[in-house]
């Protein structure tokens, strides 16, 4: 029999495993960004980064315009953040506390968005944008994204609101709460962890996206990291070590905006489970 | 003037009318307790007074001023829920001082820092803080202000919860079940806490139980309601005493009251083939009757005679001072089955009684005590003596 010693152990390398496989592409990027040219191909690669190489980072910063696009992606994702948070907080509340004809299909439609690709909107939404003077602007491009999000966190939103109980709710109105007040006073601080994990959700969304950015946005100093990270990408040939070096920097802010909200994704993510 | 006037108020819930055109009206200073079983309407008819449910028909007055269209807010009442309902983001000072917060807030309260700056303003003025701490020192808070609704006991969150209503100092107190989530002995103490906070800081209550005890010692007023209609509205002694209906009769008490059924013929009341004794009036028409007599009026006997009720003891119950007989009659049957099909008539003996079951015994009731009801409608017989 084993002892719960050994199963402890085994559960840590298990884990580990598991880490390994999730950060090594990552470590793998890092690694060839900093990797002499002439051992980019060699057949036995190299597992440890050449630190002689670092410069590359400066170089990157001085040769190409990552700093503009970071803070393109940073503005769309923290656009994108904000506006769906504000635009899914008020359907999540009427979802989960409204009784009113048509609650199913609605609660339908907002799935529905969700299973149409965004190469298949980006024609229309593009002709819209167009007529709105939209395209090639950054807040433009917020909207498309805020579009995508706003169904997923809506309901993410409202699961957390259905666990609150009625009595608090009924208890505020006693109080001489109304409805604004009970949603912005009573609800939102008690579903926090749970906006967290939406803001997380937004957050990647606007960063990470790509066929927007590629289609909606044409002139240069507004494209977006993922964009410029794709336009490396040419004909002849791809400066693998700038194409690495600026796919770390990109995934940097992300990571320390995931460890920022982590506390509270967590949180977020059992709420419900324990009773408050 | 009355605190409370419910006229003609119904409610229903599609096709189902759970509260049936009830008229009440509740003196100032009064503890009225809302007593019935699940399902009878009580709970709805508290929370139609709190504006949390709407009425289908009817007026509410509070404090002579028409309430049944206001929101809960403006109806100058507080609630105090089963389930406490506490802002679990709150400390318990907050909580206390949130509905002194919200009579003078204005919505940009709502917004970040400044919104924030605002709120502790108000909540460290003079005003909430002595308020805050006279209740807390009223309920024994004082230690625990700071202290989240999470971290305290049952008991301590029902005390927040009495607080938060009572620094609003209402016109009137709602309370649906306050004591249910409590353990048996805490149920005590809260109880004579309640009562105790009603003559100290005054205020009209309405009470929502189903439990019987704390209707009887808490209650200035009883109204006992079944399906959506109060069946009897009065102080715990004409309820007890005085039943309307053989309802309100088996409701309160313990054990219940006994029905056995009786055939009064203009003369005599007959039990079986036996006449007892019945002190009435021979102007009362014949008629089929429950004799309703609590369990304390009856006397047991050993000895057996051909004038008095024989019966059988099937069961007994030591509770403590008292113990409890059944009696299975010989010659005569009760109206009632509810307890285990035991179609007896239960009878309290002070001490600790030495029958046995299967045991031969008579029983004499006293007419006195003797309580008539309709065996057709089951509404009470006045006497006409």
């Amino acid at each position: 029999m084993r002892t719960s010693r050994q199963l402890e152990h085994m559960r840590v390398l298990a884990v580990l495993l598991m880490l390994g496989f999730a950060a090594f592409p990552i470590y793998w990027m890092f690694v060839t960004s900093m990797t002499p040219s002439s051992e980019l191909f060699a057949s036995s690669p190299r597992l440890l980064p050449a630190w002689s190489q670092l410069s590359i980072y400066a170089e990157i910063f001085n040769t190409i315009p990552v700093a503009t696009w970071l803070k393109n992606s940073f503005l769309v994702a923290a656009g994108t953040t904000v506006l769906s948070i504000l635009l899914a907080v008020f359907p999540a509340y009427a979802l989960s506390r409204f009784r009113f004809a048509g609650l199913a299909v609605l609660g339908f439609a907002l799935f529905a968005t969700q299973m149409l690709p965004e190469a298949m909107l980006v024609v229309p939404l593009y002709s819209i944008f167009g007529d709105l003077n939209l395209l090639n602007t950054i807040p433009g491009l917020v909207l498309a994204n805020t579009a995508f999000v706003v169904p997923v966190i809506t309901w993410i939103i409202k699961g957390a609101i259905d666990s609150i109980p009625f009595e608090i709710e009924e208890a505020a109105r006693v109080d001489g709460c109304s409805r604004l007040d009970i949603v912005l006073g009573i609800v939102i601080p008690l579903v926090a962890p749970t906006l967290a994990a939406a803001a997380v959700i937004s957050f990647f969304h606007g960063w990470n996206e790509y066929v927007f950015a590629q289609t909606l946005v044409s002139s240069e100093n507004l494209r977006t990291a993922s964009v410029g990270l794709a336009s490396f990408v040419g004909e002849l040939s791809t400066p693998i070590h700038s194409v690495m070096a600026v796919g770390v920097i990109y995934t940097l802010p992300a990571i320390i905006f995931y460890l920022f909200a982590q506390r509270y994704v967590v949180a977020g993510m059992t709420a419900g489970s324990v009773k408050g | 003037m009355s605190a409370i006037e419910i006229n003609n108020v119904s409610k229903k819930f599609g096709a189902k009318e759970v509260i049936r055109d009830i008229n009440v009206s509740i003196d100032e200073g009064d503890f009225l307790v809302l007593l019935g079983p699940s399902g009878c309407g009580k709970s709805t008819l508290l929370r139609m007074l709190a504006g949390l449910e709407s009425i289908s028909s009817g007026e509410i007055v509070i404090g002579g001023k028409r309430v049944d269209q206001l929101p809960p807010g403006d109806r100058d009442i507080a609630f105090v829920f089963q389930s406490y309902a506490l802002y679990p983001h709150l400390s318990v000072r907050r909580n206390m001082a949130f509905p002194l917060l919200m009579q003078e807030f204005r919505l940009w309260y709502h917004l970040p820092i400044i919104g924030a700056m605002a709120k502790r303003r108000i909540e460290n003025s003079p005003r909430v803080v002595e308020k805050i701490a006279k209740m807390s020192k009223i309920l024994g808070l004082t230690d625990m202000l700071d202290r989240f609704p999470r971290t305290l006991s049952g008991g301590q969150r029902q005390r927040v919860a009495l607080g938060r209503a009572m620094v609003r100092e209402p016109e009137v107190f709602l309370m649906d079940e306050p004591l249910s989530n409590l353990d048996a002995k805490l149920r005590t103490s809260m109880r004579s806490e309640i009562s105790r906070l009603h003559k100290e800081i005054g205020g009209t209550f309405v009470y929502v139980t189903h439990d019987q005890v704390e209707a009887m010692t808490m209650g200035t007023k009883i109204a006992l309601m079944r399906d959506g209609i109060i069946q009897q509205f009065g102080t715990a002694r004409d309820i007890y005493t005085d039943p309307a209906n053989t309802y309100v009769a088996r409701f309160i008490g313990t054990p219940p009251m006994n029905l056995i059924m009786a055939k009064w013929d203009g003369a005599r009341m007959m039990v079986g083939s036996l006449a007892i004794a019945a002190n009435l009036s021979p102007t009362l028409a014949a008629s089929d009757v429950l004799l309703g007599v609590r369990p304390n009026a009856i006397t047991l006997a050993t000895d057996l005679s051909n004038d008095s009720l024989n019966g059988e003891v099937v069961m007994v119950e030591h509770v403590g001072a008292d113990s409890i007989i059944a009696v299975r009659l010989k010659d005569g049957r009760t109206a009632h089955n509810d307890d285990g099909d035991l179609d007896a008539v239960m009878v309290t003996v002070p001490g600790y009684c030495m029958l046995s079951m299967g045991q031969a015994v008579s029983i004499t009731i006293d007419p006195h005590q003797m309580i008539l009801f309709s065996a057709a409608t089951g509404e009470r017989i006045r006497r006409l003596t």
